[in-house]
């Protein structure tokens, strides 16, 4: 296999600096993200980008990675589905809602910290161990771009416009090998998703408020306050917005995971099922003992958020002000985001079998106000974060 | 029964009696006793030097044998033999020719009255170094710490390296010291073993507002002149504001205590400048006072700013009394631009922060080496005295200065081992009132 020098050494750098953001405690860049380099795309890295935008590589051959990670949406669906349809026919409901890849570069493999807090991994509930792993899945789910295996993804891979040049990277007899085939496909996408800057611009108003050459509004301001304020939106909990140490970029996210009650979501086909849940982090083998982690999922970043159309892992609501005042209500509130009982209480977390619902985060700002009692944000206080969380959009032009 | 808090204003009255007993006694010396006091200071340096020649004599000798030598008599004052050093306040064992051992350790109780549970008794810290002579005129200085007993992923302790420096004479007066060293400010911070201070902590305004112990990789030189003054500056590494942490307390706690580096792979983009003068040139009393200054951004945030900390201090030793003050006073300068992406997070970058103490200590009973010193401290700081103005909702309140009495007494069982017991009063924060014991040692 041929290697870009210069290629290798931007990867070995952004692998070393993801390395470093998790050491760090996470929650940062590993640079001082200064707006990236527009150096030319390795070999492998042009490879990855075909294949992210090759709808040929699906079952309906009509979907691509680029089809639910659209570029002008931070690699986010650009529509308000609460889940993306997939399958051969693009007629399947895939389970969770499609999260953004961007700024990836900086998370870790899934792990427990010194704390026992789950930390890292891809995906809603961090079953992939890093980019590699992530990409190489959505091929052969049947729910997205179903393929009936490796071989099958190979074979589409031979008859695609830059077949030549894949093989020229990799090996004239590359396809007669569908594992290493399989590999190289993933190798290929991590080093697009490392290499191009796209994935973590770094250009929002925040970063170029960071970098002193603008200034927030007022109301941006207070929106800011209010996310930090441990007292009142505690957003900075999970979502950490401070330079860190080395001076490096806040993320907006810790990589960590949390149980938030989300309201079941009715346009969920699968959950017509009244048995049907879906249970996060305890799904997977591994942790199916940890029955405390059942009703977690990641945090993501808050990079872009005003660009989703549709947020938490159930995709339930499709406005920031909803997703916003969820938090604020949920429990000074309940009627208002969940259903009613037949005797008229409320169905309080009916998306958790009741055995999981004491997994719900409860004690945390803002989750800890009483019934009845005044939300840790106003009204306009909701409309204040949501100013601020508007400056977190890539592409900024004063 | 309503309890009974005790009363500040008895404790004041007697802290000012204390003070005016000793500017009494003090007066009453006459202007002989303070030349023959001199005079004493003098003999004990000629001393010190006498016995680092002997050393050198015996370190230029081949071995006699290599078989153990008998243990060597009690320890020779090491860094007294350098006359531009501060006076020594350990004296150390003899492991060979040339290189002394020293060591202290306290082991601390406490006890806060309104919170028993939290009473803890803990290995605050011990400490090993050892200074080594190359020559008459080179020496090197280290010290080792563990702090809290264990130090592992799993525990609360630390191990640090306290300092490390070589210092050379360069002239009878003149010195240089390189590498890892104490910062000259305050009282405490160059001679903060447990049997230099009264109480079983140190005290509140030279661990909150200056850093001690607050050591930093530089070059210095120090000046002992003949007329007690000595002078000492330099170039060290400076603070490292990148690593505030606005969402933790530790930076309230100690602004300077939450940013400092520690030769820990140091930021070095930004350097300070420092000095202290002390002078001593009356047997008993010394006053000093000392300035850093230096950027703290290293050149990794878009603005830059300057720490600057500064300090007054005088002790007196008239007989049997011991009286000491300090004030101190640091800033941070440029904290609005700092302070604006960080802004409703519990602890922002203070723009100022002081404090100060007065202290009295009155030696009521000795028999040998017995020596029983109540004591009694006022102190009064602030770590957020001050904070830039970052708009209408956005600028947190300055913090309220907490004041705190200290009643107790040191009981030296021994020269280098002391017992201690005081009671500590909060006048902002009474929840954290509480009672202490202390065993310590040095050498």
């Amino acid at each position: 296999m041929r290697l870009c020098w210069g290629a290798f050494v931007r990867v070995v750098g952004l692998v070393a600096a993801g390395l470093l953001a998790g050491c760090g405690g996470g929650g940062t860049s590993a640079s001082d993200a200064s707006v990236p380099d527009e150096a030319p795309l390795s070999v492998q890295a042009t490879l990855g980008e075909q294949i992210f935008n090759d709808v040929s590589l699906s079952a309906s051959g009509r979907q691509s990675c680029a089809s639910c990670h659209d570029g002008d949406h931070a690699h986010a669906p650009a529509n308000a589905l609460a889940v993306q349809p997939g399958g051969p026919l693009l007629d399947q409901q895939g389970r969770r809602q499609t999260p953004s890849i961007d700024y990836l570069a900086f998370n870790t493999s899934f792990h427990f910290d010194a704390d026992d807090t789950p930390t890292g991994g891809f995906f809603w509930d961090g079953r992939a161990s890093s980019l590699q792993d992530q990409a190489g899945q959505p091929f052969v789910n049947p729910f997205e771009m179903a393929n009936a295996d490796v071989a099958d993804v190979v074979a589409r891979l031979s008859r695609a416009s830059y077949a030549a040049q894949f093989q020229s990277v990799f090996g004239a007899d590359i396809f007669s090998r569908p594992d290493d085939a399989m590999r190289a496909v993933k190798l290929a996408l991590s080093q697009y998703q490392l290499e191009d800057a796209d994935f973590r611009q770094f250009s929002s108003k925040y970063d170029e408020f960071l970098r002193g050459n603008v200034q927030l509004s007022d109301q941006e301001k207070r929106g800011l306050a209010l996310f930090n304020n441990p007292d009142k939106g505690n957003c900075i909990g999970c979502h950490p917005s401070n330079r860190g140490a080395d001076g490096s970029f806040p993320l907006f996210t810790n990589f960590t995971y949390d149980n938030l009650g989300v309201p079941r979501n009715p346009a969920i086909v699968r959950n017509q099922d009244p048995a049907y849940f879906d249970l996060g982090l305890c799904e997977r083998a591994e942790l199916a003992s940890r029955s405390d982690l059942c009703g977690a999922f990641k945090v993501p970043s808050l990079r872009n958020v005003a660009k989703r159309q549709a947020y938490f892992h159930n995709g339930r609501f499709t406005t920031l002000k909803d997703a916003i005042t969820f938090y604020v209500q949920r429990d000074t509130n309940p009627e208002q985001w969940y259903p009613l009982n037949a005797d008229g209480s409320v169905n309080k977390f009916d998306d958790l079998p009741p055995q999981y619902q004491l997994n719900v985060n409860t004690v945390e700002v803002p989750y800890n106000r009483p019934l009845g009692g005044v939300p840790a944000l106003s009204d306009a206080e909701v409309d204040d974060v949501i100013a601020f969380l508007q400056t977190l959009s890539d592409g900024y032009r004063p | 029964m309503k309890p009974t808090r005790p009363r500040i204003l008895p404790m004041k009255t007697l802290l000012a009696a204390s003070l005016a007993l000793a500017v009494g006694s003090a007066a009453a010396q006459t202007a002989t006793e303070a030349d023959l006091g001199r005079r004493l200071d003098e003999l004990a340096a000629e001393l010190a030097k006498v016995k680092d020649q002997l050393a050198q004599l015996r370190q230029a000798q081949p071995p006699v044998a290599p078989v153990a030598a008998p243990a060597p008599a009690p320890a020779a004052a090491p860094t007294a033999t350098a006359p531009a050093a501060p006076p020594p306040s350990y004296s150390g064992s003899l492991l060979g020719p040339g290189t002394v051992l020293t060591s202290y350790g306290e082991i601390n109780y406490n006890r806060p009255t309104r919170a028993s549970q939290n009473t803890q008794i803990d290995m605050r810290r011990f400490v090993l170094g050892y200074q080594h002579r190359f020559d008459e005129r080179t020496k090197v200085v280290t010290e080792l710490e563990v702090e809290h007993a264990v130090s592992s992923a799993d525990d609360p302790g630390e191990v640090e390296v306290e300092q490390a420096y070589i210092e050379r004479q360069i002239t009878p007066v003149w010195a240089a010291r390189a590498g890892l060293f104490l910062m000259p400010v305050g009282l405490l911070n160059e001679n903060h073993e447990p049997t230099a201070f009264y109480g079983v902590e140190r005290n509140f305004v030279e661990t909150a507002i200056i850093p001690s112990t607050w050591r930093e990789g530089g070059f210095q030189l120090v000046g002992a002149f003949d007329n007690g003054v000595t002078v000492q500056g330099g170039v060290s590494t400076s603070f490292d504001l990148n690593k505030w942490d606005a969402t933790s307390s530790e930076g309230r706690e100690s602004p300077l205590g939450s940013i400092h580096q520690e030769l820990a792979q140091a930021k070095g983009h930004d350097l300070a400048v420092f000095g202290a003068v002390n002078w001593r040139g009356v047997p008993g009393l010394l006053v000093g006072g000392s300035l850093f200054t230096g950027q703290a951004t290293q050149a990794q945030a878009v603005d830059k700013a300057r720490i600057t900390l500064w300090d007054v201090h005088a002790r007196w030793t008239p007989g049997r009394w011991d009286v000491a003050a300090l004030y101190t006073r640091g800033t941070i300068s440029n904290t609005a631009a700092l302070n604006a992406a960080l802004i409703g997070n519990p602890t922002l970058i203070p723009k100022s922060f002081d404090g100060y103490y007065v202290q009295a200590a009155y030696k009521v009973w000795s028999h040998e080496d017995y020596a029983l010193s109540p004591f009694v401290r006022w102190e009064q700081f602030n770590t957020a005295k001050s904070y830039a103005d970052l708009g209408p909702g956005l600028t947190p309140e300055a913090a309220r200065a907490e004041r705190v009495v200290t009643v107790g007494a040191n009981l030296q069982v021994s020269q280098g081992i002391v017992l201690k017991a005081d009671y500590q009063r909060f006048r902002e924060n009474a929840d954290l009132n509480r009672f202490n014991l202390g065993l310590g040692w040095s050498f």
